[in-house]
């Protein structure tokens, strides 16, 4: 980040200077090809330590995140639940339980490594009997219509390059009746903390990514994604647009986070 | 920070941790693998699921008990009750009573709130074996031993207060009534609600027929 520029202004500037072949990763502008490749990159590079990280950048908060995720999920026994960009599977962990013998969880990622790390987390575990890991990409998801009780993706959307499209592909693999919950990283609701938040991402974040696995890149991406990802009420109004009906969020620590939720009828 | 997030994530980590203590507990636990108890307790703000595979997972329950109900399956049970109502359900056959009273909504299988109760209830920790791991067995034995008796000496020791106590303020500075005499002047009390409702009826009766 330049320093006579603000991360606000940055992100301005990278959305002004969109064209239709083009998208951001991060405040850059990229083919929209290659954002796919550069997103790998990135995840490959993080893989091994993403839950050290977590748990370090967030002081352990990513966890009642998800938590809070999961309870909002309304899962039952015998549903089938799918997990997109449910990297290491901390979502699929517990759904695995929940879902039980009857039900079936499947724990889709984009990136190979991050799906490796989970396969292998999740098998120490001992969570192996009602799991399914399947390597695919959020905007073309390779299952039937009408498939799944429940879809989440924590963590996820921002990195996808067509958000749209992604949403609207999660909208055709549920099951009427059925519910997504995107769980991402938004905008702080007060302009105290959102200084706050901007001089932890962009002073800090790199920082603790070199120190602990020794990449401040990808770290520095995590925080312009973030910027460039749509605020909650513009997320909202994409749910709406790929059809899901009575949609809402709930923003948790002070927006930092939203939860949106939508249902397919 | 979603609060309630906190608050289920702790008391799952307690729960599992009581029932690693327990060897005994593991086959109790399997009795209800895939069985699920919901409790609405008033005035906690939501209702908190307790889910059942090879441990207990907690969740905090978003909508109504109503909502909760709805979507109840075959290995499901729902209860909503306050907190002065819980320490009654421990036995069994006040139930009956408890529901017909409207303390205590029940839906779904009664069986695994029974189960759940059991599993919790027949606990089995021998707290003087684990110190023992950690310590020795001499100073384990010791240090349960003096807990112990400091426990019963203070239960002992506030029994006796709180006798004292209710004899001076109810026979020596008389700054409340006896038990007997508060039940006496409840009993007025509804038996004068009773004729004033009988006369308010009355007097209606003869409104109409006055009109």
């Amino acid at each position: 980040m330049s320093d006579n520029q603000t991360p606000a202004t940055q992100a301005d500037s990278a959305i002004d200077n969109a064209t239709e072949h083009t998208t951001h990763f991060g405040f850059k502008q990229v083919d929209k090809g290659q954002k796919a490749s550069l997103v790998a990159n990135v995840f490959d590079s993080v893989a091994a330590k993403y839950d050290v990280m977590n748990d370090f950048m967030s002081m352990g908060v990513h966890r009642l995140w998800k938590r809070f995720t999961i309870d909002c999920s309304g899962v039952r026994a015998g549903n089938r639940v799918l997990d997109i960009a449910g990297g290491t599977g901390d979502l699929t962990a517990k759904f695995s339980r929940l879902v039980g013998p009857t039900g079936r969880v499947t724990l889709a990622d984009i990136n190979l490594s991050m799906l490796k790390v989970g396969r292998d987390k999740l098998r120490d575990r001992g969570l192996v009997s009602n799991i399914d890991y399947v390597q695919a990409d959020a905007e073309a998801l390779p299952f039937p219509d009408n498939h799944f009780d429940v879809v989440t993706m924590a963590f996820g959307l921002r990195n996808v390059t067509e958000k749209q499209n992604a949403l609207n592909s999660i909208f055709r693999v549920l099951k009427p009746g059925g519910r997504l919950l995107v769980l991402e990283f938004s905008k702080p609701t007060s302009e105290q903390l959102s200084k706050l938040y901007d001089m932890y991402s962009f002073h800090i974040l790199p920082k603790m990514g070199q120190l602990v696995a020794n990449d401040a890149e990808s770290y520095q991406y995590l925080a312009e994604s973030i910027r460039m990802h749509p605020d909650q009420e513009t997320l909202k109004g994409m749910f709406e647009q790929a059809g899901f009906e009575q949609c809402d969020y709930q923003n948790l620590t002070g927006g930092i986070v939203a939860l949106h939720r939508g249902y397919k009828f | 920070m979603p609060a309630s997030a906190l608050v289920t994530a702790t008391v799952e980590s307690a729960l599992n941790k009581l029932l690693s203590l327990d060897e005994g507990s593991k086959k109790r636990l399997k009795a209800l693998n895939g069985a699920r108890l919901t409790a609405f307790v008033s005035p906690l703000p939501y209702g908190i699921t307790l889910s059942f595979s090879d441990r207990v997972d907690v969740l905090s329950e978003q909508g109504s008990f109503e909502d909760a109900v709805a979507s109840l399956g075959a290995k499901d049970c729902c209860i909503k009750t306050s907190l002065q109502t819980l320490p009654e359900l421990k036995e069994t056959s006040q139930l009956t009573r408890l529901i017909q009273q409207k303390a205590l909504f029940l839906e779904g299988e009664l069986n695994i709130a029974q189960q759940v109760s059991a599993l919790f209830q027949q606990l089995d920790i021998d707290i003087e074996e684990l110190l023992a791991q950690k310590t020795n067995d001499v100073i384990a034995h010791q240090t349960v031993k003096t807990v112990k008796t400091v426990h019963e000496k203070s239960m002992s020791a506030l029994a006796s207060m709180a006798k004292v106590f209710g004899n001076a303020v109810v026979e020596e500075k008389q700054l409340a009534a006896h038990k007997l005499a508060v039940m006496h002047f409840s009993d007025e009390v509804n038996a004068l609600r009773d004729r004033a409702e009988s006369a308010d009826a009355r007097l209606r009766r003869l409104e109409e027929k006055f009109k």
